[in-house]
């Protein structure tokens, strides 16, 4: 009887074992670029950062053991106009000071027609909303790349409040893109 | 009010164009070399903004003014020393010559700071070029002492309308004013 049992539990154990498969661990890759485009006076503009740390969790196959977790240093914050980069760091825009990084933390993934959306929590500007990224993953062994695409609206987090909130001069919402270049861990 | 010029008097269309194009490159310059006193940087963004608007829509009508003024014609010239006609027609020439250039030159420089081209929030235009920080400031110059130079030449065209219409009491104003009555005796 007893061997019975062992032989139940091992079995058990064996059918549950791929669902508590953990996803890959990712370590990004210096290529990797952060950014996003936003629009002043009828023109889109981009803009990135150069500081950034993300932990990537990911396999298409274990979305529920998948998890993005991102801190930017808003200071890093770098746009091609001298304007726009005198502007963006002070209190009107990130407000780097009070500010220093924003931080977005995944909650979940959902499969929507065949491409994967990213749930999760964006804080910025010390503002936490909810916010959906698509995502596209691609992986070749131990290489893979993840694009990452969503859009925000800048006032619901206080970007360019005040004086700046007239978005028919600075567009109402920014679009957020990641491309990531993974290795596995 | 005719609306196309004859032998004597200039048309309503040309008067129109005369007229909106002198308060409005009068008032832009102004108002352009006001834009430091702005309170704070989105005002200064919204009154640049302006500004550029309306310096296109002047541009926009010196090139209207120019395709209207061949098949419209002009009055005759006044009689009047040699020298005279000739400085008439030089100033009149460098008016036209500057109320293009002045919008281009202000095109160009908003091109080389690599700043979008809107028309009062409508569409945008695109750059003359490509953006150059290092003519900045030379094609700023160039847009501010194109204006200082229709100033001195607008010193010449206007002191000689006055010239004629006080002094000489003839229709070179007259025929130019708006709803101005000329004199049959001259």
């Amino acid at each position: 009887m007893k061997k019975i049992h062992t032989l139940c539990a091992g079995l058990l154990l064996a059918l549950a074992l791929p669902g508590a498969t953990l996803a890959t661990d990712y370590t990004v890759q210096p290529a990797s670029t952060l950014g996003f485009t936003g629009n002043f006076q009828g023109a889109s503009f981009d803009g990135s950062f150069k500081q950034w740390h993300a932990a990537i969790s990911y396999d298409p196959a274990q979305l529920a053991q998948s998890k993005f977790d991102v801190t930017v240093a808003t200071a890093s914050v770098a746009v091609n106009d001298k304007d726009q980069q005198g502007a963006l760091p002070g209190k009107d825009f990130f407000d780097v000071e009070q500010y220093p990084s924003a931080h977005f933390v995944s909650t979940g993934f959902r499969n929507v027609g065949g491409k994967v959306v990213a749930d999760g929590r964006l804080t910025l500007r010390g503002v936490t909303k909810p916010v959906s990224l698509a995502v596209d993953f691609k992986s070749q062994g131990k290489n893979a790349t993840l694009d990452v695409d969503g859009s925000l609206k800048r006032l619901d987090f206080g970007v360019g409040g005040g004086d700046y909130a007239d978005t028919s001069v600075i567009g109402a919402d920014v679009k957020v893109h990641a491309h990531l270049v993974l290795l596995a861990k | 009010m005719k609306l196309r010029s004859d032998d004597r008097h200039w048309g309503g269309i040309a008067k129109s164009f005369h007229w909106i194009v002198a308060l409005a490159i009068l008032g832009n310059g102004v108002f352009g070399l006001c834009m430091d006193l702005a309170s704070n940087p989105m005002q200064k963004i919204n009154w640049l903004a302006l500004h550029k608007s309306i310096g296109l829509t002047v541009l926009a009508l010196m090139l209207l003014r120019l395709a209207w003024r061949w098949p419209d014609g002009r009055p005759r010239e006044l009689p009047a020393p040699r020298w005279q006609q000739w400085a008439a027609r030089t100033t009149h020439a460098l008016l036209y010559l500057l109320a293009l250039a002045i919008p281009v030159s202000g095109w160009w420089f908003n091109t080389v700071t690599g700043k979008p081209l809107q028309f009062f929030k409508l569409f945008n235009l695109p750059g003359l070029g490509a953006k150059n920080d290092a003519l900045r400031h030379f094609s700023h110059a160039v847009h501010e002492y194109l204006f200082w130079f229709l100033v001195l030449v607008l010193v010449g065209h206007v002191g000689a309308a006055l010239k004629h219409h006080v002094f000489d009491g003839d229709n070179v104003l007259r025929r130019m004013l708006p709803f101005g009555k000329l004199r049959n005796d001259k």
